[in-house]
């Protein structure tokens, strides 16, 4: 018997060696015969038939065949456990920018420029075969913005430029980091609901519903996601301090983080800012805007907006641009049904880019297929499909015959589709970039749990519980009552009923 | 001669069937166990520490949220039995209520999520506030099955001549069910609370969608820990829920032993 169990003890260890192991064959045995490439990506962040484009933009430049693995994840968090816990096996990752800053940190990126000298050989020796791969429209080999907007290397070059470890290391994100789509955070509204005025005077107030628009109560969705929420708490407060509303103010005094006074924060400032006087503030603002909302969603807003089941949704702009496509469209009057609007005075502007991570094998495929990426072609495809605006530049893209063509074959106005101010606006100061919050995320993580259980046991609850014993206490009460009333006039039965309970009792 | 007895040893007993199950609980239920146990002790850069159990147990979000928990708990667990037993002492009366139970069991066959996502689908075409009593309905709609088919297997083995010599001996309807029924019925009821309250407190899926995220519970905490990449306080949360499972069923099985009516109960 104690054999046996060693035995299987034994058993178990070995499946537990054996397990990393055959899997590591697995890997090794890729290494001759086709090519491989894995990709990390957001789910549906790309246009369907890009992968298969690549692959057959690959075999024509290096006469090899290329199978992409692609797999994707739903929350920056998820991706940045299984990477940073080493269980990411992948050649790219398209990540968010604090989380890019993270990784980076951290120090599992690749920087562009040392892989760019490593395959040069081969770029040299494939271009003397009669290609023409330059690699121009990446922004990350120290020659210029490659096919990036300007405007987004602006925005990220003095905020990511000298990240430092506290190690001795000092990165510049822009080595490491090709920008793929960006976009806002904004309120997607149902027109017939919330009309224009509203929104220009209440701004981030109408999710909270300040305003009071009865039809809007209860039919408004946040994201359920802590960044979003809480860069949506500080805008609110940040507007009510500006505008010296009654209600939800940013915290007196001054900051310790800044050395300045709270009303004096930038919106960038303010979006980072992980003070505990800010922190509880915000959590204020979000356990009232619970009364007043349907709940949270990262997914089915969307849908919850077009069937109108809600008429405001916090959301991202590709989102948006989406849900107004999918929406209604009145043509008498020319409406849609669902709009977008970022206020003015503080919203906040991301982007994901490409990073090859220190798990990369296929350095060249890598390479490739982010320069395949800011081709104007691939940034109209993948822009159309997702929704989100491509970073590659507007210029570029409008001089593009292709591009323009791909946009009236989709019953788009070619100058309507680059005008659109929800799709491209004006990157000013008052769009603030988030940045990693290191040690902080915790206690964030923590007030969103407070903020979201709302206050303690709501008393309705304790109600029910309270019904549900007095229901009992009075059918078991009730019981006893009419046992004792039956009892009284029959006081010779008495031992009878007695008997029979203890013979129950005796048999059970 | 030797080899004789090594093939005595290999023989095809009872016990070789089952190396394959105790393989499988070995890796998919101990070895997790273990990483739980050691996750909950470490912080983020893997030094030791206990931090993970002062967060937790200081912090008035974590416990708030287990407190709605258990109250979510046992308010289903009540409202399943007040719905569950004469349901199954109907059935169990009933020459057809083998069969009738079927209509009872055959929703379980439907995936969970389906039912649920139905069930949102309904309230939102009714108009109906999504919230705490959506929760709690969508609670009792699932588990109610769990308690009624303890119940019904339990009613049912009960001899009825126990009932028959309690009316001989002159007890009323009532007197009969509250001094012979129900005691006897004792270890059903206890085996449906079991299996209703403890999938309860741990559940989130229904609570998530039922409410659109706005009652948050305890398996919510725990999820929302891991995706954030907080294995030590998502570990600890994961040993509290563990700790109210064992104490709830030890606590079950104490009332069991105490009640030792017929254990011809099905689970």
């Amino acid at each position: 018997m104690k054999k046996s169990a060693v035995t299987i003890i034994l058993i178990a260890l070995l499946c537990c060696v054996l397990l990393p192991t055959l899997s590591a064959c697995d890997t090794a045995s890729t290494a001759s015969g086709t090519d491989k490439l894995y990709v990390y990506n957001w789910e549906d962040y790309i246009a369907p038939g890009m992968v298969k484009e690549f692959e057959a933009y690959y075999f024509e430049v290096t006469g090899r065949r290329l199978e992409i693995t692609y797999t994707t994840f739903d929350t920056n968090e998820t991706m940045m456990t299984k990477v940073l816990k080493g269980d990411a096996n992948v050649d790219l990752i398209c990540p968010s920018e604090y989380s890019i800053e993270k990784l980076l940190l951290a120090g599992c990126l690749e920087n562009h420029q040392d892989i760019y000298k490593d395959i040069k050989p081969e770029l040299d020796r494939l271009n003397a075969e009669g290609q023409n791969i330059t690699l121009s429209g990446m922004s990350s080999l120290g020659n210029g913005d490659g096919n990036i907007i300007p405007d987004i290397m602006e925005v990220i070059r003095p905020m990511f430029g000298a990240l430092d470890d506290g190690k001795g290391n000092v990165y510049d994100m822009t080595e490491y980091m090709v920008p793929y789509l960006w976009g806002t955070l904004g309120i997607l509204y149902n027109t017939s609901v919330v009309s224009m005025e509203e929104l220009e005077e209440y701004g981030w107030g109408v999710l909270w519903n300040i305003q009071h628009n009865e039809e809007l109560e209860n039919k408004i969705l946040m994201k359920d996601s802590v960044r979003d929420s809480y860069a949506a708490a500080v805008f609110y407060m940040y507007e009510n301090t500006v505008y010296n509303r009654g209600v939800h103010k940013l915290p007196d005094g001054i900051s310790p983080t800044y050395n300045k006074p709270y009303a004096e924060l930038t919106v960038q400032e303010l979006i980072n800012c992980t003070d505990d006087a800010v922190l509880n503030a915000a959590e204020v603002a979000l356990t009232e805007q619970r009364d007043h909302i349907s709940g949270y969603e990262v997914d089915f807003g969307k849908d919850d907006m077009i069937n109108e089941i809600v008429y405001a949704d916090f959301a991202w702009s590709g989102d948006a641009m989406w849900a107004i496509e999918d929406g209604g469209y009145d043509e008498e009057t020319d409406t849609y049904q669902l709009g977008y609007y970022v206020p003015p005075i503080a919203s906040n502007i991301w982007y994901d880019g490409w990073v090859i991570p220190k798990t990369v094998r296929n350095k060249l495929a890598a390479m490739l297929f982010i320069d395949y990426m800011c081709r104007p072609m691939s940034g109209i495809q993948n822009s159309m499909e997702v929704g989100y605006s491509s970073a590659v530049s507007k210029e570029l893209m409008r001089a593009d015959e292709d591009v323009c063509a791909f946009i009236e074959e989709n019953d788009y106005d070619i100058d309507e589709y680059f005008d659109d101010e929800a799709r491209y606006p004006e990157i000013n100061e008052n769009l603030g970039v988030m940045r990693d919050f290191g040690s902080a995320n915790e206690s964030l993580v923590q007030m969103w749990q407070r903020a979201k259980s709302g206050n303690g046991i709501s008393v309705s609850l304790w109600w029910i519980l309270l019904v549900i014993v007095l229901l009992i206490g009075i059918v078991v009460g009730g019981y006893f009552l009419l046992q004792a009333l039956k009892l009284r006039p029959r006081k010779l039965k008495a031992d009878k009923s007695d008997l029979s309970s203890d013979s129950g009792q005796d048999i059970g | 001669m030797k080899e004789k007895s090594l093939r005595k040893q290999f023989r095809l007993t009872k016990k070789v069937f089952g190396v394959p199950y105790i393989l499988f609980l070995l890796l998919f239920v101990i070895i997790p166990l273990v990483l739980i146990l050691v996750n909950a002790f470490l912080d983020s850069n893997n030094n030791l520490t206990f931090d993970n159990f002062k967060v937790f147990f200081t912090s008035s979000s974590s416990l708030t949220v287990l407190g709605n928990s258990l109250l979510v708990g046992v308010i289903t667990t009540l409202i399943c039995i007040i719905i569950g037993y004469p349901i199954a002492y109907i059935l169990s009366k009933m020459s057809s209520g083998k069969i009738l139970i079927l209509l009872y069991v055959i929703p379980m066959g439907v995936n969970f999520l389906i039912r649920t996502l139905a069930t949102k689908a309904i309230f939102i075409a009714l108009g109906v506030e999504l919230g705490m009593g959506t929760v709690i309905f969508g609670m009792v709609y699932n588990y109610l099955p769990f308690m009624i088919m303890p119940l019904h297997t339990t009613l049912s083995s009960i001899d009825n001549s126990y009932m028959e010599a309690a009316q001989d001996l002159g007890a009323d309807k009532a007197t009969v069910f509250f001094k012979t029924t129900l005691p006897l019925s004792v270890s059903g009821i206890i085996s449906g609370v079991t299996m209703v309250f403890i999938p309860t407190i741990s559940t989130y899926a229904i609570s998530q969608l039922l409410s659109n995220g706005k009652i948050f519970l305890f398996g919510d905490s725990i999820q929302l820990s891991f995706e954030q990449g907080m294995y030590g306080v998502g570990s600890i949360m994961s040993i509290v829920m563990l700790v109210f499972v064992l104490l709830s069923n030890f606590i079950m099985n104490k009332f069991n032993r105490q009640g030792n009516a017929a254990r011809r109960s099905l689970w």
